[in-house]
């Protein structure tokens, strides 16, 4: 039972990157990002290519592959936010949301085309910790580690520095932050580069852990809008904490039934959440 | 929407149920027979879609218990009318139950429930070996002839479009304006907002539903990914957004765009279907992005 509660607690701290960089898209600029899963099965077959020349550690690969992931965070914004920037909140939401689902089609049969059918798996062997007779996998422990770092980094950043500042007071209120000297244009850019990079890392992490089907882009990504949904938009530390409960909810599911069941569960409390609570609330 | 649009629309409509009863064999039997389900999913997409502005990324959940409550109704011995009046039943209750669900929520969440709703249907009838043939799908003999199924659809789809017409000339269109431009002045001013929903995507369901059961006796075969399918969803999306014209003609000439690019796409782009899907979603967004005026802020 603690070895499943682990376990999920791994698979939650990878869940929780994804859903950060998510909610970070939405909370500032309204963009529900169907595409976001598809850059984590991006980076993770960059880093499963990057293998072939040279065994990357996954946090050194993360470094490297910065500025990458942002320069396609830039990218993306100009095709599923900027076009919809004056159309009225709910209309944008729903447009970001068609031309988000439209570039994650895309790259799914772009990443088949590239990669084939097999799962990307950058497995890399690592000692296994022992602790008050648990057996922990170091890479896992590692990964988790690294994940509660990333969030930290993200929530710091977010919290104490002026460009986060300046995203949150985006979030908040676009016409006040403006008057206060705001760019609105700059700083969505740069939330979309960050949660792009927050995306990338979560896919190097998640293939280092389990494998990754070319075309689990939206599955990932749906299951990181439970995350975002459950744990409040735009806020930082609800989806890290939802993360971790998505984790143990596909652990047990994982251990009591089956694989498709752990995917019914998962999307039966995330409508069921939807209905119950979220949707009552006018946008 | 003036009368030559709807006379047009009616005109074509025709020409195309005339065609699909014409060639009930063969190439051109198949493809006629998608264009009329396409027609179908468009049109009743179109119904909430266009009137209330919600973005279902789920329609094909009302095709796909159509078709399997079908398919398991024919296989437990049922003929073909009682097969089809008791799935028509059941799978317009079991839409029903989604529909009472998911009307109260707000755009964006209805786009993401709806898609929730698919993968847990998709999932659930994988699981259901025993009920629904797993992965492997439902396989029945023949219940009726090609051209008894293509009259049949053809036969729906005008059924569909006069249901969208009058819907839209009924005081329940009229209120469906009202409430997509301001819900809550809409509810000040008397109009049940939640009941006009849920009888407008229940307008927009029990045809789909329907399609579903004319698909699976056309085909002989529904699989989950078939009956659940994203790309049918987004066919119906697109097919009724792609042409930006009010009333029943944008859905009719949006389906038999997208038909027929869907056609090419799957022939000449083998392997990269769902990438050409995605380019024309993308398209069509930005399109709406950079041209509806009437959606732009003040």
């Amino acid at each position: 039972m603690i070895q499943v509660l682990i376990s999920g607690l791994f698979l939650g701290g990878v869940y929780a990157l994804l859903a950060v960089g998510l909610s970070l898209a939405f909370g500032i600029m309204g963009v529900l990002n169907l595409a976001h899963g598809s850059l984590a099965v991006l980076a993770a077959i960059l880093y499963k290519k990057s293998l072939v020349f040279y065994s990357f550690s996954p946090w050194t690969f993360c470094i490297l592959a910065t500025p990458l992931f942002l320069g396609i965070g830039f990218l993306l914004h100009f095709f599923i936010a900027a076009p919809f920037r004056n159309l009225s909140p709910p209309s944008a939401t729903v447009a970001s949301l068609i031309a988000s689902l439209g570039v994650a089609l895309i790259l799914e049969d772009l990443f088949v085309w590239w990669q084939g059918w097999e799962p990307i798996s950058t497995y890399i062997d690592f000692p296994t910790i022992q602790l008050l007779g648990l057996k922990i996998p170091g890479m896992r422990a590692a990964l988790l580690g690294m994940a509660a770092v990333t969030i930290s980094v993200c929530i710091f950043f977010m919290k104490k520095t002026d460009p986060g500042r300046s995203m949150r007071a985006l979030a908040q209120d676009k016409e006040t932050a403006s008057l206060y000297g705001i760019n609105p244009g700059i700083t969505a850019l740069s939330a979309m580069g960050l949660a792009a990079i927050l995306a990338g890392v979560a896919g190097v992490f998640y293939s280092a852990l389990y494998p990754l089907s070319p075309r689990e882009g939206i599955d990932l990504t749906l299951k990181a809008l439970f995350i975002v949904v459950a744990g409040g938009m735009g806020n930082l530390r609800g989806p890290a904490v939802a993360g971790c409960a998505l984790g143990f909810i596909e652990s047990f599911t994982g251990l009591l039934f089956t694989y498709t069941s752990t995917d019914i569960v998962v999307y039966s409390l995330l409508v069921s959440y939807l209905v119950l609570k979220r949707g009552r609330r006018r946008q | 929407m003036t009368s030559w649009k709807t006379s047009l629309a009616f005109m074509i409509l025709t020409a195309l149920a005339l065609s699909a009863t014409a060639f009930s064999k063969g190439y051109a039997g198949i493809f006629t027979f998608s264009l009329v389900i396409n027609g179908i999913m468009a049109t009743s997409y179109d119904i909430p879609g266009r009137s209330l502005d919600f973005v279902s990324l789920g329609h094909a959940v009302f095709f796909g218990l159509g078709a399997y409550i079908f398919g398991i109704a024919v296989s437990k011995g049922f003929s073909f009318f009682p097969a089809f009046a008791l799935s028509m039943l059941l799978s317009s209750a079991a839409a029903g139950v989604v529909i009472l669900l998911t009307a109260g929520l707000s755009h964006g969440y209805y786009s993401l429930a709806t898609l929730g709703i698919l993968i847990i249907f998709q999932r659930l009838f994988e699981t259901m070996e025993g009920i629904s043939g797993g992965s492997a799908g439902i396989y029945i003999p023949e219940p009726i002839s090609n051209f008894q199924c293509a009259l049949l659809a053809a036969f729906l789809l005008l059924a569909t479009a006069v249901g969208h017409a009058v819907f839209s000339c009924s005081r329940w269109g009229f209120f469906s304006m009202e409430t997509k431009a301001d819900e809550q002045a809409a509810e000040v001013i008397g109009i049940p907002t939640r009941k006009l929903k849920v009888l407008c995507l229940m307008t927009g369901a029990v045809p789909a539903c329907m399609a579903g059961i004319l698909y699976l006796a056309r085909t002989s075969h529904v699989s989950p990914v078939s009956g659940f399918s994203l790309t049918l969803s987004i066919t119906a999306l697109l097919g009724s957004r792609i042409v930006p014209i009010k009333g029943v003609l944008g859905p009719v000439l949006g389906s038999l765009v997208i038909t027929a690019a869907e056609e090419i796409i799957w022939t000449k782009f083998e392997g990269f279907n769902l990438a050409w899907f995605g380019l024309i979603l993308l398209g069509a967004a930005l399109y709406q992005g950079l041209n509806f005026r009437e959606l732009k802020k003040e």
